[in-house]
């Protein structure tokens, strides 16, 4: 199922509406939102995601997570090597 | 002959008891607003002004005369091909956002002619609303010249008949704040807190900077509306003095409600003028400067001489004051084809003066400049796509703005579960007026719900050029196209 989720780039000014599968894992959740921002930020090769403040897996689908519709989710880059 | 004194309340305070229908009757709580109290409560209204309907038309009259010969001077399409292009950006987003709801006013102040709980206040407000319909008109006819040499002027007189995502967020301010308030929260959410606590900003700090930037006529405009604004604002304080003594808890909530909603349309609209718009040769103060001149000091002691306490969020306002209007700008540059001005990117010495104004907050959003910088020195100029975003972007589920709030490394957008469904808002004092009033705000669609729901097209191409109405040549643009000479250098 298709759902839109409220996406926050650390380090954006704005807030994203990302459309994903529930069946997507967090690893292409994240290459999405980095994708809506690189225009303001430049996408990293380490990220993490967050949901309620809990670090999801990147190999985990959001359905597996619990990530429903319209949730706010938190992708922080990290420092690449 | 009477002498001034002794005709003038005869003609502008005039009260008397109802004989045979009820002042309930007269005066519903519905129309009248709240609290209702009988007319004893409201007798001692009055403000300093104490025009009469012939000194109000002599004046205007005269203002009149005086605006109309600095307009043949100074406001034709030649003086404006004049003025720096950022500078008409910023022209363009005030003769949008005002005109129409200056309109909304001047239905407001009728329903206030009628229903205003003093015949004083009844007076004033109708003096009002004859200056709001002057408000409308002014900037209209200025900018209307413009139109056939740059068609974003349009836009003075289209955007809030379009559904623009700024144009749903303006609806969704003045259709409550103004044109359906009561007359109650119309004087204290309006008259006192618009505009006495804000429109400082305008008519006298964008007034300067107009000055500044060689622009006479803006300059004008504003001066003259602002004559007008001072007399009908005194309509605020004695309704709010009564409210405070009869229900203080609902005086402190109008005053924090409206002072948010206010906060986030003024930082928006003065402080893109002010901190990106204005050329940086002419910048005389950063918006931060005039806020907490005219804002700051003025309105805390306001509020301290009608016993009110600062809003619960103050905390939040003060941190904003350095955040917020630099994350809406970046968001709005990199989205720039959803409005109808031009915008500005910010080059070395641009910045350099903004981390002096903000050193401690513009440091953050400084890197996303930085950025947008390497893209344009990547694509080249004219390449507008290359530094626009190509994705919907989530909108706060009350103020109906983007979700800009907090910092870029903290972005304080906070979602709320209510009745079944699921609310996004920019902000905790956002959130706080969605949950006082659900019923009020609940149903209205957002951008996200109305493509959500099929009314508005989710491909952001169409939505731009369907659904918020923007030409290809009315879509907003870098007002440079990319072409810096800083640009083309490499960065040191």
């Amino acid at each position: 199922m298709l759902i839109p989720l409220y996406g926050f780039v650390r380090g954006d000014t704005l807030g994203l509406l990302v459309l994903v599968h529930t069946g997507d894992t967090v690893q292409t959740l994240a290459a999405s939102l980095q994708q809506a921002a690189c225009m303001r930020v430049k996408p990293s090769q380490r990220v993490s995601v967050y949901h309620g403040g809990v670090l999801l897996a990147p190999e985990h689908t959001l359905e597996q997570l619990g990530v429903s519709a319209l949730a706010r989710v938190d992708l922080v880059p990290e420092p690449d090597e | 002959m009477l002498k001034r004194e002794d005709w003038l309340d005869l003609a502008r305070k005039l009260d008397w008891e109802y004989s045979y229908v009820s002042e309930r009757d007269v005066f519903p709580e519905a129309v009248s607003g709240r609290p209702w109290l009988p007319h004893a409560a409201w007798e001692s209204w009055d403000e300093p002004y104490r025009t009469s309907y012939a000194e109000y038309v002599s004046g205007q009259h005269g203002k009149e005369a005086a605006f109309r010969a600095v307009h043949d001077a100074v406001g034709r399409v030649h003086d404006f091909e004049r003025l720096d292009r950022a500078w008409l950006s910023a022209l363009k987003l005030h003769g949008a956002t005002l005109p129409l709801a200056e309109f909304a006013a001047v239905v407001s102040n009728l329903r206030a002619v009628r229903f205003g709980r003093d015949s004083a206040w009844r007076t004033m407000a109708n003096l009002g609303a004859l200056d709001e319909l002057r408000h409308t008109q002014i900037p209209l006819l200025v900018l209307h010249e413009l139109v056939r040499w740059d068609v974003q002027f349009d836009w003075a007189h289209k955007l809030l008949h379009t559904d623009d995502w700024v144009a749903i967020a303006a609806r969704h301010l003045v259709d409550e704040l103004i044109l359906t308030a009561d007359p109650i929260e119309l004087a204290i959410a309006t008259n006192f807190v618009f505009e006495t606590a804000f429109t400082n900003l305008q008519f006298v700090g964008l007034s300067a900077v107009a000055c500044s930037v060689g622009d006479r006529m803006f300059e004008k405009m504003v001066q003259s509306i602002q004559t007008d604004e001072a007399r009908h604002s005194q309509i605020g304080g004695p309704v709010l003095r009564t409210v405070v003594e009869n229900d203080p808890v609902y005086a402190q909530y109008l005053v924090d409600k409206w002072f948010w909603r206010t906060w986030l349309f003024f930082a928006i609209v003065s402080g893109f003028a002010m901190d990106y718009l204005t050329p940086l040769e002419q910048r005389r103060a950063s918006f931060k400067e005039f806020v907490e001149e005219w804002i700051l000091d003025h309105f805390e002691g306001l509020l301290e001489e009608y016993g009110l306490a600062r809003p619960w969020y103050w905390d939040t306002f003060v941190a904003s004051i350095g955040t917020y209007h630099h994350m809406v700008y970046a968001s709005a540059y990199t989205h720039r084809a959803t409005v109808w001005f031009d915008l500005a990117l910010p080059g070395p010495g641009e910045r350099a003066w903004l981390r002096e104004k903000y050193p401690d907050t513009f440091p953050l959003v400084e890197p996303v400049w930085e950025r947008i910088s390497a893209r344009w020195r990547e694509g080249g100029p004219e390449l507008e796509w290359y530094t626009q975003g190509a994705t919907p972007i989530g909108f706060c589920r009350l103020c109906q703005l983007v979700l800009c709030g907090g910092t870029p490394l903290s972005n304080s957008a906070t979602v709320r579960d209510h009745a079944g469904q699921r609310y996004i808002f920019c902000s905790e004092p956002c959130a706080w007026i969605f949950e006082r009033e659900p019923e009020r705000y609940a149903d209205h669609r957002d951008v996200v719900q109305r493509i959500l729901a099929g009314n508005a097209p989710g491909n952001l191409f169409a939505l731009i050029r369907r659904y918020f109405g923007l030409s290809e040549q009315s879509s907003g643009k870098d007002v440079a196209h990319g072409r810096y000479p800083w640009l083309e250098r490499p960065p040191a």
